[in-house]
C-alpha cells in the first residue's frame, strides 16, 4: 500500500481525535452556562485555606493574586509562601496585603529543602499553617472571577468527592512564546482533559487548582507524600481515588494568564510536561501522537518529498486544525485576532518535536537544578558530574579506536 | 527601599509597548516608583528629522497631550498598585559621533524643553522647572548597534554641575568611571521592550513621594542599585 495513504489515513484519524475534543469542549462549556438552581437554595460555603505557592514574577501577578482577594465567599485565608526574601514575587504580595488589610492572609518565607519537588517544598511550611477544614492549591499565574470559590465548592457537598480539579484556559498574549502558550493550552490540553473526562471517564488533575478536604490529603500523607515527586498533583489524583473518592472535573474555567513569553520558555514547559507524562502514561504517551494530526500530514513530505497531493494533505490539515482551535478559542471566550490562529500548525509542529525529545532525555532542569525523573516521575538529583564521566568514556573509547 | 525606574519608553518615541500597558507591567511587577522618558529628539539633525518624521518623538505640539496621558496614568497606577509615575522626556542629541552625542533624562517636567536647544539652557531651563537632571548611559555600552553617547562625560567638568545624577548602570550594562569619580549615580533599564524589565533599577530608601524622591537622589543618600532578575516561575 502507499505509504501516502497510511500517513493520510493517521492524519484523518488525528482530525477525528480533534473532532472529538472539541465535541467534549462544547459539552463542557454548555454545562458551564447551565443555572445551578441547587447552588442558590443551599448554599455550602465551609471555610477554605487557599495555599499560594510564589516564585518569580508570573505575568499578571498582581492581578491574579488581587483576584483571589476579591472572591464573594464568606470565609477564606490566603496562606502565600516563598522560599526567599529577596524573590521579586515578595514585593507584589506585600503590596496586596496594603491593598486588601481587611483579608485573612499570611506570607510565610521559610526555606524548606524536605524533598527534591520545589513547588511542594515552597508550600510544606504555609500547609502547616492551615487552618480551615478545605485547602485549595492555586497556582500564582491563574486569574480567576469573584464567584470562582463559591463554585468550585459545591462538588465537595457530595462526601465521595475527594478533589476538585479546574479547566484552564491560556489568555493574554503578546509574544510568540506565549500565543504558542496559549494555543496549546486552549487546544491540546484544554481538549485532552475534556475528551478523557468525557468519553473516558478518567479526570485529569491539574495542578493550577486542587480543592481537597484537608483530611483526605492527610489521610494519603500530606503534602510530604508527594515532595520527591515531579508530578504531584496527579499522584494526589491517583491517591485520592485509591481511597475511593471522586475526581471532579470542575466546569469552571480559569485563565491562566501568558503575557511575555519567549520560545525558549515555552519549549521547556513542554519538554518538562511531556517527559513528566512519558514517565506516567508509558506506551499510552504514544497515542498522544495521534492527536497532532499537522505533523502527520507533515510526514508525507518524508515519504514522497513536494507533490500537490501532500501539500494538499498538509494545507488542508492545517486550515482544518487552524479552524478548530478558531472555534475552541470563541467557544471559552479567549479575545485573541482570527490571524494568530495561522500560528496553531506551527505550535502543532513544534510540540511534535518536542513529543520526541521528551522520549529521549529523562532528565528535567528545575530552579537551576538538574534531577533524574524515575517511575512515577520520582525525582532524583543528578550529578552534573555525570555528564562529564560520560564525556570522558566517550572521548576515551574515541582515543582507543583511534589507536 | 523603593524599587525604581527612572528610563522608561513607550510607544510615544521607540519604545514597543503602549503607556497603559507599560504601566501595568511595572505595576504588577511591584514597583515602587517609575518615570516615563520618551525621547525629544534634536530635529535639526537628520536622525532627529527621521524620528520626527516617524513619530518616534515627543514633540512639543504633542506634549500637553503627552503629559496629560501619563497624568491620567499616574493616578490609575497610584490607585491600582501604590506605585508613583513621573513624567519625563529624554533629550536625545544623537550624531553619528559617539563624542558628539548625548542623552539627557529630565524628570517631573511641567513644560516642553527642546532637543534642539544648547546644553546649558536644557539644563537651565530644566532647573526653574525643578525636574531632576540625570545623564544616561554616559560611557562606552555594550550595545552593538547602538552610538555611544560620550559628550557629557568628555565634558563632564563643564556639565557635573548641572547634572543631579549619572547613570551607573543601564539595562545589562555598569560604568564603572561614575564611582571613579564618585558622581551621584542612579540605574535604570532603558526600557523599550517587555524583556527589559529584567535589568539594573535604583533603590531609594525614602518616601514614596516625589519630593523626597528628588532629595533622595540629588543628594545620593539611601541610594543603591539592584539587577533585577525573575527567579523561575512554574
Amino acid at each position: 500500500m502507499d505509504f501516502f495513504w497510511i500517513i493520510s489515513a493517521f492524519t484523518f484519524l488525528g482530525l477525528i481525535g480533534f473532532g472529538l475534543q472539541i465535541l467534549a469542549v462544547r459539552s463542557y462549556i454548555k454545562s458551564q452556562h447551565r443555572e445551578d438552581p441547587e447552588l442558590d437554595s443551599t448554599p455550602f460555603c465551609p471555610p477554605i485555606s487557599i495555599l499560594k505557592p510564589l516564585n518569580g514574577l508570573d505575568d499578571h501577578l498582581f492581578d491574579n493574586l488581587a483576584s483571589f482577594c476579591n472572591q464573594d465567599y464568606s470565609r477564606f485565608e490566603i496562606l502565600f509562601s516563598l522560599q526567599d526574601p529577596n524573590d521579586p514575587a515578595y514585593r507584589v504580595v506585600q503590596k496586596i496585603k496594603e491593598k486588601f488589610p481587611e483579608k485573612e492572609m499570611s506570607i510565610t518565607i521559610e526555606e524548606c529543602e524536605e524533598g527534591w519537588n520545589p513547588k511542594v517544598n515552597n508550600m510544606l511550611p504555609a500547609y502547616r499553617k492551615a487552618r480551615y477544614p478545605y485547602l485549595l492549591i492555586s497556582d500564582s499565574n491563574v486569574m480567576v472571577e469573584q464567584d470562582y470559590l463559591k463554585k468550585i465548592i459545591q462538588p465537595m457537598k457530595d462526601p465521595q468527592t475527594g478533589l476538585v480539579t479546574n479547566l484552564i484556559r491560556g489568555v493574554g498574549a503578546k509574544t510568540l512564546g506565549s500565543l504558542f502558550e496559549n494555543l496549546h493550552l486552549n487546544s491540546f490540553v484544554l481538549g485532552n482533559v475534556c475528551l478523557l473526562q468525557k468519553f473516558l471517564k478518567i479526570p485529569c488533575v491539574i495542578g493550577k487548582s486542587m480543592l481537597m478536604r484537608k483530611k483526605d490529603l492527610e489521610a494519603i500523607g500530606g503534602l510530604r507524600a508527594v515532595k520527591d515527586i515531579l508530578a504531584e498533583d496527579h499522584f494526589i489524583g491517583e491517591k485520592i481515588k485509591e481511597r475511593g473518592q471522586k475526581v471532579v472535573l470542575s466546569n469552571y474555567l480559569i485563565s491562566n494568564v501568558n503575557e511575555y513569553w519567549g520560545l525558549k520558555r515555552f519549549l521547556n514547559r513542554h519538554l518538562r510536561w511531556g517527559k513528566m507524562r512519558w514517565k506516567i502514561l508509558r506506551v499510552k504517551y504514544l497515542l498522544e501522537l495521534l492527536g497532532n494530526p499537522v505533523l502527520f500530514s507533515l510526514a508525507s513530505l518524508l515519504v514522497e518529498g513536494i507533490s500537490q497531493r501532500s501539500i494538499i494533505l498538509i494545507v488542508s490539515t492545517s486550515l482544518i486544525k487552524g479552524a478548530g482551535d478558531y472555534y475552541l478559542g470563541e467557544k471559552i471566550q479567549v479575545p485573541l485576532h482570527p490571524l494568530a490562529y495561522f500560528f496553531s500548525p506551527v505550535k502543532d509542529i513544534l510540540i511534535g518535536l518536542v513529543w520526541f525529545l521528551s522520549v529521549l532525555n529523562h532528565t528535567v532542569v528545575w530552579r537551576g537544578k538538574r534531577f533524574v525523573i524515575g517511575e512515577n516521575t520520582i525525582l532524583s538529583p543528578y550529578s552534573e558530574a555525570r555528564i562529564w564521566t560520560w564525556r570522558y568514556r566517550l572521548r576515551n573509547r574515541v582515543a582507543l579506536k583511534g589507536t | 527601599m523603593l524599587l525604581c525606574d527612572f528610563h522608561i519608553h513607550t510607544r510615544y518615541s521607540d519604545g514597543s509597548i503602549e503607556l497603559r500597558r507599560t504601566i501595568d507591567l511595572f505595576g504588577q511587577a511591584g514597583f515602587d516608583v517609575i518615570a516615563i522618558t520618551d525621547h525629544v529628539v534634536n530635529g535639526k539633525t537628520t536622525y532627529g528629522k527621521m524620528a520626527n518624521r516617524f513619530r518616534f518623538s515627543v514633540q512639543e505640539s504633542h506634549f500637553p497631550d503627552y503629559l496629560l496621558h501619563i497624568q491620567e496614568e499616574a493616578k490609575r497606577a497610584w490607585d491600582r498598585y501604590g506605585m508613583l509615575v513621573l513624567p519625563g522626556v529624554e533629550i536625545t542629541k544623537s550624531s553619528l559621533s559617539s563624542r558628539q552625542s548625548a542623552h539627557v533624562l529630565l524628570i517631573d517636567l511641567k513644560t516642553f524643553i527642546s532637543a534642539e536647544w544648547e546644553f546649558e539652557k536644557i539644563f537651565l531651563e530644566a532647573k526653574k522647572q525643578d525636574a531632576l537632571i540625570i545623564a544616561c548611559h554616559p560611557h562606552h555600552s555594550s550595545e552593538l548597534m547602538a552610538i555611544d553617547t560620550l559628550y557629557l562625560w568628555t565634558h563632564r567638568e563643564k556639565y557635573a554641575p548641572f547634572i543631579d545624577a549619572w547613570e551607573i548602570a543601564n539595562r545589562d550594562d555598569v560604568f564603572n568611571v561614575i564611582s571613579l569619580k564618585k558622581y551621584p549615580y542612579i540605574a535604570g533599564s532603558d526600557f523599550h521592550r517587555a524583556r527589559h524589565l529584567y535589568s539594573w533599577k535604583t533603590m531609594l530608601n525614602c518616601e514614596k513621594e516625589i519630593k523626597a524622591i528628588k532629595k533622595c537622589i540629588r543628594y545620593n543618600r539611601g541610594v543603591a542599585i539592584t539587577l533585577f532578575r525573575n527567579g523561575t516561575p512554574w
